[in-house]
């Protein structure tokens, strides 16, 4: 507990440093807040930002469309990665190709969403969608593909049937590459929502930050890319890092990536 | 009826590499009777790997037929549980679920599965261990977890691949004369692979030398019971059958 409070102090450190530097140098300065604002305005404008619930509503929107873009995407992705994972030889075949879209995944297809899908939720999900559903069937297809046979062949001979063979072996199995996948898919889903937004929509976080420039806002702007940094280190400080953690290291599995 | 019949069972791998067939297994026969311990013995690439894994149904045979209580073998199954040199326990299961995991996949309620399983772990010595994973545990105690998780399905036949190789000389001997004892205890068919052949000749009522895919000749074992090695290191029937294993499976 000490330890843990320890470094989630030491972890903060550095930002608190940042701020400190922050109040005192752009005041000294006298630094003209249509190029960078005042703490105090940036505080300002959150406890605003709050208080109307303009801010509140651009979170929502946001974290809305992260988590209907990340389910509809584990929903596909787990069971078609771990189909693929089973056949040597589908996995062979398709892997390339996978790799080719995790790596494209997010901002890249938002020119396209937009020409599929207009303006709107529609286009913003299927980014966080792409950037979620490639990463995580990768990453399943390469945990799957890296369960020992032995394991395998082990449950079979309890008696495992092929349902059983599925719950009990394959996704546990994979578990620790999903959950790696989810993690890298997500920081992709995250950056994307934002640049999304900035192009395809009128609520959420990126669109507040594009729309406070056209008015000189900056300190709308810093507010924004603050709570998008500080939401993502929460989602996965608090939630991601813990699972992966409490799969990997417990069950002494190492990551084979 | 829990008997296993091998009749000319062989095996030929094409070898994709150098383009050729290999026979790996010729013609082997073997009867294994109910209760029976059979080790088989022979030196590296003799085939007994791929006699146990055709037995148990992870590979097809190629030629003969292998019956467990009169019905040939078709896949993998409940009937022949398998200990395995590399344990392959489910690192994602602790002890007690792993022991658990045949009765589940028969269909055990959890309370009745569970009982099952601490009831061999305590037979392993093992109840200490039954909350941890599988990383948690030394090598020799994974490999008793092996043992008891195929023991708790109840099989017809248990298949063991060199089990004890991959643990130390000291730990070797105690889960050797462990294992001698739940034999006792349980009574399970068991055919144990092995290259060492005191191992074999100390686990086995009898044992079948093996060299080139083909059986050599096949010796009783008739020492008493229980064995330890304490009693056994100096027995001259026990150096006796060592010496004409060792001498058969050298000369083969
Ligand atoms: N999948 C395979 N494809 C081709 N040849 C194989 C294959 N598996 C085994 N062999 C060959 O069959 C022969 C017997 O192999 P096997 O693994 O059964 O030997 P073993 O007696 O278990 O040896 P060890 O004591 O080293 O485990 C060897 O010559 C081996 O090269
Ligand atoms: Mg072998």
């Amino acid at each position: 507990m000490l330890h843990r409070l320890s470094s989630a102090l030491w972890f903060c450190a550095p930002f608190i440093v940042l701020l400190v530097l922050w109040a005192v140098f752009i005041p000294y300065f006298d630094v003209n807040p249509r190029l960078f604002p005042h703490l105090s305005s940036v505080v300002q404008a959150g406890i605003e930002g709050i208080q109307d619930g303009t801010l509140i509503q651009h979170i929502k929107a946001s974290l809305l469309r992260v988590a209907v873009g990340t389910v509809l995407a584990l929903i596909i992705a787990v069971p078609l990665g771990v189909a693929m994972g089973v056949s040597p030889i589908v996995s062979s075949f398709l892997t390339p190709l996978f790799r080719f879209f995790s790596v494209l995944a997010g901002i890249a297809w938002i020119p396209i969403a937009t020409l599929w899908f207009g303006y709107g939720f529609g286009a913003i999900t299927f980014v966080i969608f792409n950037a979620v559903f490639f990463i995580v069937t990768y990453n399943t297809l390469l945990g799957v593909s890296t369960i020992p046979l032995h394991v395998r062949n082990a449950a079979a001979s309890l008696g495992a049937g092929r349902w059983a063979m599925l719950t009990e072996v394959l996704l546990p199995g994979a578990l620790p590459n999903i959950v790696t996948g989810i993690r890298t898919g997500l920081g992709f889903a995250w950056r994307g929502l934002i640049a999304a937004e900035m192009i395809a929509t009128n609520v959420g976080l990126g669109y507040m930050l594009f729309v406070a420039r056209d008015f000189y806002r900056t300190e709308v702007i810093v507010l924004g890319m603050i709570v998008i940094g500080v939401l993502w280190l929460l989602l996965d400080r608090l939630v991601l890092a813990p699972i992966e953690r409490a799969t990997i290291e417990r069950w002494g599995m190492v990551q084979r990536a | 009826m829990k008997n296993l019949t091998i009749r000319n069972l062989s095996k030929t791998y094409f070898d994709p590499y150098a383009g050729t067939n290999v026979t790996a297994v010729h013609d082997v026969s073997l009867n294994v009777g109910q209760g029976e311990f059979v080790c088989i013995v022979g030196p590296s690439g003799c085939g007994k790997t791929t006699i146990l894994n055709m037995i148990a149904g992870f590979i097809p045979h190629t030629g003969g037929e292998i019956l467990v209580g009169g019905r040939p073998v078709k896949g993998p199954g409940p009937d022949r549980g398998v200990v395995f040199q590399s344990f392959a326990l489910f690192p994602w299961r602790t002890v007690l679920e792993n022991v658990a995991f045949g009765p589940k996949m028969r269909g055990v309620r959890k309370a009745e599965r569970e009982k099952i399983a601490h009831e061999y772990l305590a037979l392993a010595k093992l109840t200490e261990a039954a909350g941890r994973y599988p990383a948690e545990l030394s090598g020799g105690m994974q490999q008793r977890v092996g043992v008891v998780r195929a023991l708790a399905n109840e099989p017809d036949v248990l298949l063991m691949d060199e089990p004890f190789a991959s643990v130390d000389a000291q730990t070797r001997m105690t889960l050797q004369e462990e294992l001698t004892r739940i034999w006792q205890e349980k009574r399970p068919t068991v055919i144990f692979i092995t290259h060492d052949v005191a191992e074999a000749v100390f686990l086995a009522n009898r044992v079948i030398a093996l060299s080139k895919g083909r059986v050599l000749e096949e010796i009783d074992v008739d020492l008493p019971r229980p064995r330890s090695w304490d009693s056994l290191n100096d027995d001259a029937r026990f150096k006796e059958l060592s010496g004409r294993v060792r001498q058969l499976v050298r000369s083969a």
